[in-house]
């Protein structure tokens, strides 16, 4: 029954399954505009979404969630930072490392803690925002405006981070050395500074990304609960040309087409589900596909600076 | 001259001590977090994957498809491609194969192994040569088109196993056995070790000989360094990088038929968990040395049967083990990058 | 009143090369001073120590008599020191103005405000003659409006002091009397104007004094008024100039080997770098390409080898059958050998052997393989025959490339070339960072390949070279392919000329 209601709640959700990979995809954008890849994000999500619901449990609200899953974030993009900018070691690498500890971490971390006991306690979640008279709206209220902050946030952030490197020096600097460090350093520009600042961004904004997921989408903790989001955002970051507007609208489509997979399934029970849920992934690669032809990719992508 | 050689080989076994040194100190530290202790557990890991018949015997049967799958990444990351769906391909080699043989029952024993065999290496090698054909022909980047490949593939296994190719009884999300004629019997009675690592030795050697000896393996190398010199020596580099992605895609297929013929005799969910992350680690490790390969997967067949035996007897949880592989390969890079800077200050 | 601008013994020594050797000079506020020399003389790296990018060995920078040590190109712009590279320091998918402001934080320490800064940069774009729209992305311009646009940085920054490295080098003739008016221009404001080039007409244009650098030195400054050209491009070739012993074996040119026909190439997304090239390549003769590196010989030299198909044009490899465009490989097996001008990037794998190094463009030849399987026994043999015949000094035929000198290098890979080419030899710079002994074998091992029948394509940047061992002569200048001529026809000067112009 594919009529008004299912079409309202499929794009209420678009939004909520967006949030993640759109966190995730913001912050990698910012860094690849800086010329650093970190394909490790998968692996920064998942420490994100276990230390967002283990601070959530001992301070009792999401936002001590998400102040610790930033921080955690940052430790292991931090890290990626070590290797990449100050070993100079191959960026893809460092990244696979990275999806290999944030698993470990996150796994290791909540059987010790909130796995240890039988059930795990629940985490409070995001209170919803309720502004009224706009939630009565039809249509488009309980579209746009029955969501958690966090929704709001990151869409707020896409369109912070699209006028941040437009009209900040910050903003040019990184624009600079992601495409021609050399001329941004004969300008006197410090482009690891500069990278090193992005790289730490991406890992914030990854964790928080994971927070959400696992604080207000799950409503806990699951091992490995991730399921290729991390991917999935940095192919959001390809497809959306590393233009913060457009990663929104590519995380929405990614958003859309996970929540249209649960509902299909349930309209069309004969066919398999798991053809629903590849079908985010296959999205993927014909948007890469699709982008491979007019590619604004920072020329100075994955490559170390060495003066 | 030869007191450079001396001093460099000095320094680099210096910093190798330096780098093992750091991943003991940082595994110990992680073991403390949880309050066990660093020492009992090192002597219970190597105790058990070392010390028991029976552990040891786990550990080759886990090193087996690692090394095949491993095999796979070193060849594809010899040519700089970044194969990171040996899941994948493992997966698409397990279910091709399951699938021939449940197609065609009456055939003779060996011929249905061989046919067996075959579909799992075919499988794998179309699956992985879909990634390399985007990246030769469009310049999508193989790393995501791989990873998506992967959550593709197992999507596919789940509903395999749950659907057309389900049992009979229709229980489990498993297949039936397999017919014994497509399977690999047991190398040692006793354990469950099989007739696999066989194939994995042999395939090493094959491997070996194909980097260090064959055309194509020389190709690959050159392709691998520098895309500029390849063409200057006249070397077809895009075809060279489709062939490797045939090649590693291949090995990773014929590590999912592997585990599937000698160890579970059906085809089954998750039946080789996180083996292409894992691959990689093998592969960084053995620095992409085909000979060197299978003594990675060994050591990686330690860490994992030895941290089964941790959780059991210290209880130390699982996914340290994932924490521990990390620190290699951190570590196998953090050499790496040791070693660049030698070879650039003696320059 | 003291210099705007002075140095002083400047020295700069980098591993196996003195690129600055006890170097001075002198800039007042209004004049325009030229460095003028060859590539390899030691221009490039005196510029990039006074923009604060390289530090020096020895010696002072004085700036209004106050010695300075810019150690960041921040630095130097501080100290009023603006820097045009020869290769644009800019940011192709950034505007104008957003590249005249990158890293001055007068421009807005947090915002851009374009506002703020858009009647100045408008101020500056029309003083250079720049008609486009500040919003246009730089990558947008063609390369003259590029470099006003590089000009109009150091301009931003109220440099007092302007060096311009090579700017003439991709101009037209029309864009080049643009630029001179620009820098009359700003001599006249007070501006001191460093101008590096190896172009002639630069230096008579606009400069008032020229030093001439060579080899890391400084052999000689002369005030332009009144200095004949042949006084210059004497000291810019340098030594001698009686004409070198050449080899006594008249050629006798054959048939064409090679032939070209209104070829006009590029590398894909950037500008023509050869247009309407015609000439023939024939057997039994050495035909020499003279000119300043950059000029497109590297393009040239690529498209001969099949690794640069003709944007425009056609090129025949007669030598090697009926295919329209052989490949590198095929070629090579027709019998071409190719020793390109970047050796490092292109012709071998530092970290692979000697051995593996021969085998690099041997593996498809016959003999080579079997079955799919190399014959490295074969690359063995011919590795050592090679290193013997050239000399090369390695501890062993299995020690790493990297680790044996640029010149042994460079002995492994001609010695491996020479023995592909048993019609054709496509020679860049073959005797580049040899000693004098090896230099005459090299050259020797040429007109051999010459008298037995072979054609040469040399690229060589000595004058003195090429007339030892060359047949003909082209020089490549400003995106043409002058001549060919009989070196029996011409004179040293008159290329010389040439290649200044």
């Amino acid at each position: 029954m594919i009529d008004m209601l299912f079409l309202i709640g499929l794009a209420a959700s678009a939004f909520r399954f967006a949030t993640p990979i759109l966190f995730a995809s913001l912050g990698e954008t910012i860094g690849q505009r800086a010329g650093v890849l970190n394909v490790g994000l998968e692996g920064i999500m998942l420490v994100g979404a276990f230390m967002g619901v283990l601070g959530a449990v001992w301070t009792g609200s999401p936002w001590g969630g998400l102040a610790l899953a930033i921080i955690g974030g940052i430790a292991m993009a931090a890290l990626h930072g070590l290797f990449c900018l100050v070993f100079r070691v191959d960026q893809i690498l460092s990244g696979i490392a990275l999806i290999v500890l944030g698993t470990g971490l996150s796994g290791f971390g909540y059987r010790l803690t909130l796995g240890a006991a039988g059930t795990p306690p629940k985490a409070p979640p995001f209170p919803r925002l309720e502004i009224s008279g706009l939630t009565d709206l039809p249509v488009i209220g309980p579209i746009l405006f029955q969501h958690q902050p966090m929704v709001y946030l990151g869409i707020a952030m896409a369109i912070l981070l699209a006028w941040f490197l437009r009209h900040t020096t910050w903003g040019l600097e990184i624009r600079a050395v992601g495409e021609n460090p050399a001329a941004a350093d004969a300008a006197g520009i410090d482009v690891n500074r500069r990278r090193w600042a992005a790289v730490l961004f991406g890992g914030a904004m990854a964790a928080a990304g994971g927070c959400y997921l696992s604080v207000s989408q799950v409503g806990g903790f699951v091992e490995n609960m991730v399921s290729g989001r991390g991917f999935i955002a940095i192919a959001c970051v390809v497809f959306g040309q590393w233009r913060p507007l457009r990663v929104l609208c590519a995380a929405l489509l990614f958003g859309a087409a996970e929540a249209a997979q649960i509902r299909l399934q349930l309209i069309a029970p004969n066919v398999p589900y798991q053809l629903f849920v590849m079908m985010p992934y296959v999205v993927a690669i014909a948007a890469l596909v699709l982008a491979a032809r007019s590619t604004r990719l920072p020329a100075a992508l994955g490559k170390a600076f060495v003066r | 001259m030869d007191d450079g050689l001396n001093g460099r080989r000095l320094r680099e076994a210096g910093a190798l001590g330096l780098v093992v040194l750091a991943g003991l100190v940082a595994a110990a530290l992680f073991v403390m977090l949880a309050g066990k202790d660093p020492l009992a557990t090192f002597r219970v890991m190597l105790g058990y994957a070392l010390g028991s018949g029976n552990g040891f015997a786990e550990v080759v049967v886990r090193a087996v498809p690692l090394c095949l799958a491993g095999l796979g990444v070193a060849v594809a990351f010899r040519c700089n491609v970044f194969n990171i769906g040996a899941d994948g391909q493992i997966v698409v080699g397990a279910i091709l194969a399951a699938a021939a043989v449940m197609a065609v029952p009456g055939l003779p024993g060996p011929l249905a192994l061989a046919v067996f065999l075959a579909c799992g290496i075919a499988g794998g090698a179309i699956y992985g040569g879909i990634a390399g054909w985007l990246r030769a022909r469009f310049g999508v980047s193989e790393i995501i088109v791989t990873i998506m490949q992967n959550y593709i593939a197992i999507q596919f296994l789940t509903w395999m196993v749950r659907g057309p190719m389900q049992e009979a009884m229709g229980m489990f999300p498993r297949s039936d056995r397999l017919p014994d004629g497509a399977m690999l019997g047991l190398m040692v009675d006793g354990t469950r070790v099989h007739w696999g690592l066989a194939l994995a030795l042999a395939a090493t050697l094959i491997v070996h000989v194909a980097m260090r000896h064959s055309s194509f393996g020389f190709q690959v190398g050159v392709v691998g360094r520098n895309p500029l010199v390849a063409r200057f020596a006249g070397i077809a580099d895009r075809r060279v990088v489709v062939l490797a992605m045939l090649a590693s895609g291949g090995l990773a297929g014929l590590a999912g038929a592997v585990e599937i013929a000698g160890l579970h005799h059906r085809l089954q969910d998750d039946f080789a968990p996180g083996f292409g992350l894992l691959a990689i680690a093998v592969a960084l490790l053995a620095r992409l040395e085909p000979l060197a390969v299978p003594f990675s997967a060994l050591l990686f067949g330690v860490l994992h049967v030895g941290s089964g035996a941790v959780q059991r007897e210290i209880g130390l949880p699982f996914p340290v083990v994932w924490i521990f592989e990390a620190i290699v390969i951190f570590g196998c890079l953090g050499l790496g990058a040791v070693r660049a800077r030698t070879v650039r200050a003696a320059a | 009143m003291a210099p705007l601008l002075e140095l002083r013994a400047i020295t700069k020594r980098y591993p196996g090369v003195l690129a600055n050797d006890d170097v001075g000079l002198t800039v007042d506020a209004g004049e325009v001073v030229a460095v003028l020399g060859e590539n390899g003389a030691g221009k490039s790296t005196v510029m990039n120590i006074i923009a604060g990018l390289v530090r020096p060995d020895a010696g002072d920078i004085l700036i209004g008599g106050r010695t300075v040590r810019p150690r960041s190109p921040r630095d130097a712009a501080a100290m009023g020191i603006g820097m045009v590279h020869q290769h644009f320091k800019l940011v192709p998918t950034m505007t104008v103005a957003e590249n005249i402001v990158l890293g001055d934080y007068r421009a807005g320490r947090w915002l851009l405000r374009p506002g703020r800064n858009a009647a100045r940069i408008e101020a500056l774009l029309a003083e250079l003659g720049l008609n486009a729209d500040p919003a246009t992305p730089v990558g947008d311009l063609d390369l003259g409006a590029r470099q006003k646009v590089e000009i109009a940085k150091a301009l931003f920054r109220d440099a007092g002091i302007l060096i311009l490295d090579e700017p003439t080098a991709i101009l037209s003739r029309r864009e080049c009397d643009q630029l001179y008016d620009i820098i009359r221009r700003l001599a006249a404001r007070g501006v001191a104007v460093l101008l590096i080039s190896h172009k002639l007409d630069d230096i008579f244009a606009v400069c008032d004094r020229v030093y001439v650098m060579r080899q890391g030195r400084v052999v000689g400054e002369r005030t332009v008024a009144g200095t004949p050209r042949d006084d210059l491009v004497r000291l810019v070739v340098g030594g001698a100039l009686e004409l070198p012993e050449r080899d006594g074996a008249q050629s006798a040119p054959g048939q064409a080997l090679i032939r070209l026909r209104d070829v006009t190439l590029r590398r894909p997304g950037a500008p023509p770098a050869l247009r309407d090239v015609t000439f023939d390549l024939h057997a039994g003769e050495v035909l020499a390409v003279a000119g300043v590196e950059g000029n497109g010989q590297a393009e040239l030299v690529e498209a001969l080898a099949g690794m640069l198909p003709p944007a425009s044009g056609r090129i025949d490899h007669d030598f090697a059958g009926q295919a329209r465009r052989p490949t590198a490989a095929a070629l090579r097996r027709a019998g071409l050998g190719h020793v390109p001008g970047d050796r490092h990037g292109m012709a071998m794998l530092g970290d692979m052997d000697l051995r593996d190094n021969v085998m690099l463009t041997h593996f498809h030849m016959p003999g080579f393989a079997r079955f799919g399987l190399l014959r490295r026994g074969t690359a063995a043999a011919l590795a050592d025959k090679v290193i013997d015949r050239f000399e090369v000094r390695t501890p062993h035929a299995a020690t790493a490339i990297g680790r044996l000198s640029g010149g042994n290098q460079q002995k492994l890979v001609v010695g491996r070339e020479m023995n592909h080419a048993t019609r054709v030899l496509l020679a860049a710079h073959p005797t580049r960072g040899l000693d004098l002994r090896t230099i005459a074998f090299m050259q020797r091992q040429l007109l051999d390949h010459r008298n037995r029948g072979g054609a040469v394509l040399l690229v060589s940047s000595d004058l003195a070279e090429i007339w030892r061992v060359a047949d003909r002569v082209m020089v490549a200048s400003s995106g043409r392919l002058h001549g060919p001529v009989r070196i029996a026809d011409t004179t040293i000067e008159e290329v010389g000329a040439w290649m200044t112009a």
